[in-house]
């Protein structure tokens, strides 16, 4: 039985966010891989882009900074240059400026750092599953998936517990931008400019660079200058220190980027265990299981359905030629389901070896920050569930986000049986 | 030239490996297990690190600034002869090369 299968005609427009109410339109996809995989691609909101399907071209544009650049942004649609400048974070630099900041915030996200983590994540695990699996029906995005991220990143940033509901709520208004359930500003249907100069082009933007100043100068009072927000405020090797703009994108990037990835992941693994009922019996019985798991879910979730790049020089592929300037965008969502990477791309199999998945942006400079700490989460997560899980079965039909950017179950009614 | 990967539970994959190619893109081609390179060699993730063999280290030579950086970043930690092995290209001088695996 397969967890999920795509419903769209083949040929959905992949640029609206209403083709995603169902999932992504994978039938489409599919049929680009095969017939175009370079496709030229309308877009009623903008400029028209170059779309990358394939996972070996993907691998190989995403290995080519220079050529495909990430510093005219890296969302489908346009900004002015004066936008991009006041939203950018790091993720929207390149080479070397890119390295430079990320090099001040690596360290913190480094595997080794983020494997002192493991009992903290194992104790949270503990805490919220014991607290949801104590009714048999409820929503396993609500109950469990959102608030593993959610409570870790507040344990890593070193911000007060009272205040991560109110922090995952704008985190959701920034990055679920175009869904209405989840802000009052949908991107695509918004009729004012106000917002254009904040991150994401969200009032919500604004509201958590308020709460950044306000953490930073109580932290200040308090003598506190530890924890991963003090580290990227130090200056760097070459003496330059983060403006007052940088790091109030970049602090919106970790509470939007750190949160709804994860979640989405651990929503669509769970969503997996309540159509494959051999997942659970796997992860109950088979130890070894747990090397390659996460990231089998993390490649089934795909939570960033894309990024975008733009050419600084023309290109020729597939008997097309990229001109400069065009934006190309690489739809992981879609490589992560290519036949020609992956055997069974529609099956989750946990033990699936080697799995170049490219949920992280694997292959580039951009590659995820928060990967180890997104792998672990995951990984600990399902096997506190699967110690307590008898069985797992969906109550009712699931619902997507409505956004073409994060890939995301947003409601999941699961009901349980404790073992 | 050719390559040796010796990997912890003491198996080894030897390789054939053409000139200008990275020693992390030749690990992905042969499947050499923990080596992933998941920023496609652009010094961002420290996901191909090996140690390089005693026997080999003068000829490789010694990591420079940015990789040196990254190397505080590996997921079992930096030791004497660690090195990012996108940042070692197969050369001629290189025949006979042996990295070792980090467990």
């Amino acid at each position: 039985m397969t967890v999920w299968a795509p419903t769209d005609n083949g040929h959905a427009d992949i640029t609206s966010h209403d083709s995603y109410l169902e999932g992504v339109p994978h039938n489409t996809f599919a049929r680009l891989r095969r017939d175009d995989p370079l496709h030229w691609t309308e877009y009623s909101q903008g400029k028209a882009f170059w779309s990358v399907t394939r996972h070996a071209d993907i691998l190989a544009m995403n290995a080519k900074p220079a050529i495909f650049s990430s510093a005219q942004g890296i969302r489908m649609e346009d900004q002015t240059y004066e936008e991009y400048l006041a939203r950018r974070t790091f993720q929207e630099t390149d080479a070397p400026e890119h390295m430079m900041t990320r090099m001040k915030v690596a360290k913190a996200f480094s595997g080794p750092v983020i494997a002192g983590f493991e009992e903290a994540i194992r104790q949270l695990c503990a805490e919220i599953l014991d607290e949801a699996l104590s009714v048999s029906e409820f929503d396993a995005t609500k109950t469990i998936a959102r608030q593993l991220p959610m409570r870790m990143l507040g344990r890593i940033l070193g911000l007060p517990d009272e205040d991560l509901p109110w922090l995952v709520e704008k985190g959701d208004a920034l990055i679920a931008n175009t869904d209405p359930d989840f802000t009052t500003h949908v991107l695509d249907k918004m009729t004012t400019h106000e917002f254009r100069m904040m991150p994401f082009n969200s009032p919500a933007g604004a509201e958590l660079y308020v709460y950044a100043k306000d953490l930073m100068a109580r932290k200040a009072a308090a003598g506190e200058n530890d924890g991963v927000l003090n580290m990227i405020l130090q200056p760097g090797k070459d003496g330059s220190t983060i403006t007052d703009e940088e790091f109030r994108n970049f602090f919106c990037l970790l509470v939007a980027a750190g949160n709804d990835t994860t979640r989405y992941s651990i929503a669509a693994g769970i969503q997996a265990m309540c159509h494959q009922p051999e997942l659970l019996d796997q992860m109950r019985s088979d130890t070894a299981i747990w090397e390659t798991a996460g990231d089998e879910i993390i490649r089934w979730a795909t939570p960033a359905i894309y990024f975008r790049r733009t050419a600084t020089e023309d290109v020729e592929m597939h008997g097309k030629t990229i001109r400069a300037r065009d934006k190309v965008i690489y739809w992981f969502a879609s490589g992560n389901r290519d036949e020609a990477a992956f055997e069974t791309p529609f099956k989750v199999d946990l033990s699936r070896k080697p799995n170049r998945h490219l949920s992280f942006g694997q292959g580039g400079p951009h590659v995820c920050l928060g990967m180890w700490l997104a792998r672990l989460e995951v990984k600990i997560l399902f096997q506190e569930l699967a110690k307590r899980l008898g069985s797992i079965e969906a109550a009712g039909p699931h619902k997507f986000l409505r956004s073409n950017f994060v890939g995301g179950i947003k409601e999941l009614p699961v009901r349980i049986k404790r073992c | 030239m050719k390559v040796t990967w010796k990997i912890a539970d003491g198996t080894s994959i030897s390789a054939e490996v053409a000139t200008g190619v990275s020693l992390m893109e030749a690990a992905i081609a042969n499947n050499v297990p923990r080596i992933t390179g998941d920023c496609g060699g652009n010094l961002a993730c420290a996901t191909c690190h090996v140690f390089v063999d005693p026997d080999w280290v003068d000829k490789v030579g010694p990591p420079d600034g940015m990789e040196d950086g990254m190397l505080d970043m590996t997921e079992v930690g930096r030791a004497q002869h660690s090195r990012l092995s996108c940042q070692i290209i197969a050369s001629e001088d290189l025949d006979g090369l042996v990295l070792h695996v980090p467990v």
